[in-house]
């Protein structure tokens, strides 16, 4: 039974997850900040409002996953903004997501050298990002 | 008159000290544009092909495209072309800077250089007034001292030099602009050398007019607003080419080690492009009217490797001559590529023949019996700037590297040529096609050897672009696989090599939607291509090249990779990988119409136009 995309029990889930991964704690040793992602407001595909969620990460801990609202989300460190489509393929592993980004699928607020820097780290929570069961409102 | 183009040519001939203007039909420039097919077309109608590429019959070509001087972002770009001495068959090499468009400025759309001179001479083409001048006072001086030296007499002064790597027929010599932007590949600095031609430089204030005004503008403005948009764009502002660094050690595309290491974080850490932004950047620069500015300027203010506050190395040259040589520091790859920049080398060559040296230098094939003493052990790179120096003069172990790590590797005998990661004489640039198997086809199919210029499979392949209104792609590929990579390579052919003969950078290329260029393109020179016409002009650029170097013996047993290549690697991203040649090729020579000996078929021939071609390979 997965969980639904987008809420607050799927963020719960995702820092469950990411919490639990045996190797994430090292890889994002140097990571420091919070990041914001935007799920841009799709209704034909039950998305009727703009989603935005934010994470907080600090040298390999996990701090506040919470669905908030846009001012919340836009006082992170990166904020990151896309599609419901282009989410849900991230998610998925059909669309890396720094393929996504170069390619303007996704933008990104933020220091896109600290990125580029860390980007095992960036890797490391998509892939996490798959690994828990997902209930994808278009699809229910 | 097509518009966008000067509307001449010059002709020089260094052997009679002659300069005479020509010009081109119409229908010839709407079917090979310009830069890079242009030339080849030149060279196939007007020259003989099997010159020695360090004679006096190998022409020395200099072309802009209709878009070089429009103001149109990335349009600063110039191809030279040549027979390439390093591989003896078709040369280019494009560069970006300042001078393709002061060229246009003085009126002119290309030169193309014949004969050699009895004595060291440089052209100037200083406000349409062309004359080859004396440079006994120049001969001997490196590239930044050559370039201070002729911007003398005014700073609006564009500059194109060799320094002794060209002089002294270094098959790997480079031609460097303004000092910061260079011709690197395929040795086109010893085919100047060769013709004792020091320099060029060019000044004028002609404007060439645009078919559309109004539409250009329009067409401007999109573009400006799509490198705005562009994360590849603000990455390469930011961090200049040398962002793949990090990128490319998690996907497996950097080598390391001469190619025999997979993965190391703390290389990739400490030659990044946000290490150099964070240590050694002083500014970002740009080429004429490029809003990206990729460009880094670079000082290292102390250290056994200081250096003048100068330009900065790309990527290319932060692998060759970090991760390939397992060196860590940073200030000593400016250093080399300050010095490459100088003597005036290619620094992907060069920096793969010190990797060939240092790896045979550790299986004990080299000692320093053989290298003039210099301890060649991985990293060791003081050595490194020694042999740099020897190899642009040709001193002692270095006139064993000067001609690339092909020829080097031939000359030690044995196994050496094994070590060496290079297509048709070429060494490969920094990218890895065990990671990216659609790589692997593109090096083997660039028509001037191991090539990520040539084409945009680097691109389409890695996800910098996507363009599904070009032709079918999907948004994501697997690097490490060879399915559907021969159509992805044949596509990204068609429409990247089109850089070459726009003359538009390839960066920009990937940042811009291809219909906003065609629209601009259409804008400039009134010639309303659609898109397929577009592809086709690739199509037909490439296949011309292709027949260039068929006539000279290139056929399918020379589209290869070499062994290394097809050795998997134990770790790293792209660990356990090797491109399935045999589908790459097989697939690839459908679509491109190539029969089992690898010429192009005659229906193909006919298909673009390239009637002459088809007869001098049908006789």
């Amino acid at each position: 039974m997965g969980v639904p995309a987008l809420t607050q029990e799927w963020m719960d889930a995702y820092k469950a997850a990411i919490v639990a991964d045996p190797e994430y704690k090292t890889i994002a040793k140097d990571w420091e900040g919070s990041v914001a992602l935007v799920c841009l407001a799709d209704p034909s595909k039950g998305i009727p409002e703009t989603v935005y969620l934010f994470q907080d990460y600090w040298h390999g801990d996990v701090g506040e996953f919470v669905v908030c609202d846009k001012e919340k989300a836009e006082s992170a460190k990166f904020v990151m903004t896309g599609e419901y489509s282009r989410w849900k393929q991230i998610a998925r592993k059909e669309l890396d997501a720094t393929k996504a980004l170069l390619q303007g699928k996704l933008k990104m607020k933020g220091d896109l050298p600290y990125v580029v820097r860390n980007i095992k780290t960036v890797n490391k929570v998509i892939d996490i990002l798959g690994t828990f069961e997902t209930i994808w409102p278009d699809e229910v | 008159m097509a518009m966008g183009y000067a509307g001449k040519f010059l002709l020089v001939n260094l052997s009679d000290n002659s300069c005479t203007d020509f010009t081109i039909v119409d229908a010839d420039l709407e079917k090979y544009i310009g830069g890079s097919c242009l030339a080849a077309k030149i060279y196939f109608d007007k020259y003989p092909l099997d010159a020695d590429p360090l004679s006096k019959d190998n022409p020395l070509m200099i072309m802009t495209g209709p878009m070089v001087g429009s103001g149109f972002p990335g349009t600063s770009r110039f191809s030279i072309c040549a027979k390439a001495p390093q591989t003896g068959i078709w040369g280019e090499s494009a560069c970006g800077g300042t001078f393709g468009p002061e060229l246009k400025r003085a009126g002119y759309d290309g030169i193309v250089f014949e004969g050699a001179a009895d004595k060291p001479a440089y052209l100037s083409i200083l406000d349409g007034e062309a004359k080859i001048n004396d440079a006994s006072h120049l001969w001997g001086k490196d590239i930044y001292e050559v370039t201070d030296l002729l911007k003398a007499a005014g700073k609006s002064i564009k500059v194109l030099a060799i320094g002794a790597a060209g002089e002294n027929l270094v098959q790997i010599a480079a031609i460097g602009n303004d000092k910061g932007h260079f011709s690197g590949r395929t040795g086109l600095g010893a085919v100047m050398g060769a013709k004792k031609l020091k320099a060029v430089i060019v000044k004028g204030s002609a404007k060439t007019d645009k078919s559309d005004e109004d539409r250009y503008k329009a067409a401007f403005k999109t573009a400006v607003a799509e490198v705005k948009d562009s994360a590849l764009a603000e990455g390469l502002h930011m961090m200049g080419s040398d962002a793949n660094m990090d990128l490319g050690m998690v996907t497996g595309d950097v080598p390391i080690k001469n190619w025999t290491v997979g993965q190391d974080f703390d290389l990739s850490f400490n030659l990044s492009g946000p290490t150099m932004r964070e240590k050694y950047l002083t500014k970002a620069h740009a080429c004429a009217n490029c809003p990206v500015a990729c460009k880094r300027v670079v000082k290292v203010d102390d250290g056994p490797f200081r250096t003048e506050e100068g330009p900065g190395p790309e990527y290319e040259t932060c692998g060759t001559f970090g991760t390939m040589l397992m060196n860590p520091d940073l200030s000593a790859v400016i250093k080399a590529n300050e010095l490459c920049n100088k003597y005036g080398m290619d620094t992907i060559s060069c920096g793969s023949a010190i990797a060939l040296a240092m790896e045979l230098y550790e299986k004990g094939t080299l000692s320093t019996d053989d290298t003039d003493g210099l301890d060649l052990s991985w990293g060791n790179m003081e050595a490194v700037m020694t042999l740099i120096k020897k190899m642009a003069y040709r001193e002692g172990f270095g006139d064993l590297l000067a001609d690339g790590a092909v020829k080097a590797a031939k000359k030690i005998g044995g196994d050496a040529i094994d070590y060496v990661v290079h297509v048709k004489g070429l060494e490969a640039p920094m990218h890895d096609p065990r990671g990216f198997h659609g790589m692997g086809l593109a090096y083997m199919m660039s028509n001037r050897g191991a090539c990520h210029l040539q084409h945009a499979v680097l691109a389409t392949e890695q996800g910098m672009a996507s363009w599904p209104q070009l032709f079918d792609m999907k948004d994501d590929y697997d690097g490490t696989t060879s399915v559907d990579k021969a159509a992805l390579v044949y596509n990204s052919e068609n429409y990247g090599i089109l850089g070459n003969s726009l003359a538009i950078c390839h960066y920009l290329v990937d940042i811009l939607k291809p219909e906003t260029i065609l629209e601009a393109f259409n804008a400039i020179t009134g010639f309303n291509l659609t898109k397929d016409d577009l592809l086709k002009s690739g199509m037909r650029d490439w296949t011309l090249k292709r027949g260039f170097n068929n006539l000279l013996g290139i056929t399918a047993k020379d589209d290869k990779l070499p062994k290394k290549l097809l050795t998997a690697l134990e770790d790293g991203g792209a660990a356990g990988s090797v491109p399935d040649v045999e589908l790459l090729l097989s697939e690839y020579y459908a679509i491109r119409g190539l029969d089992d000996r690898g010429f192009p078929k005659k229906e193909k021939l006919d298909e673009l136009g390239l009637t002459e071609l088809k007869e001098r390979l049908y006789q």
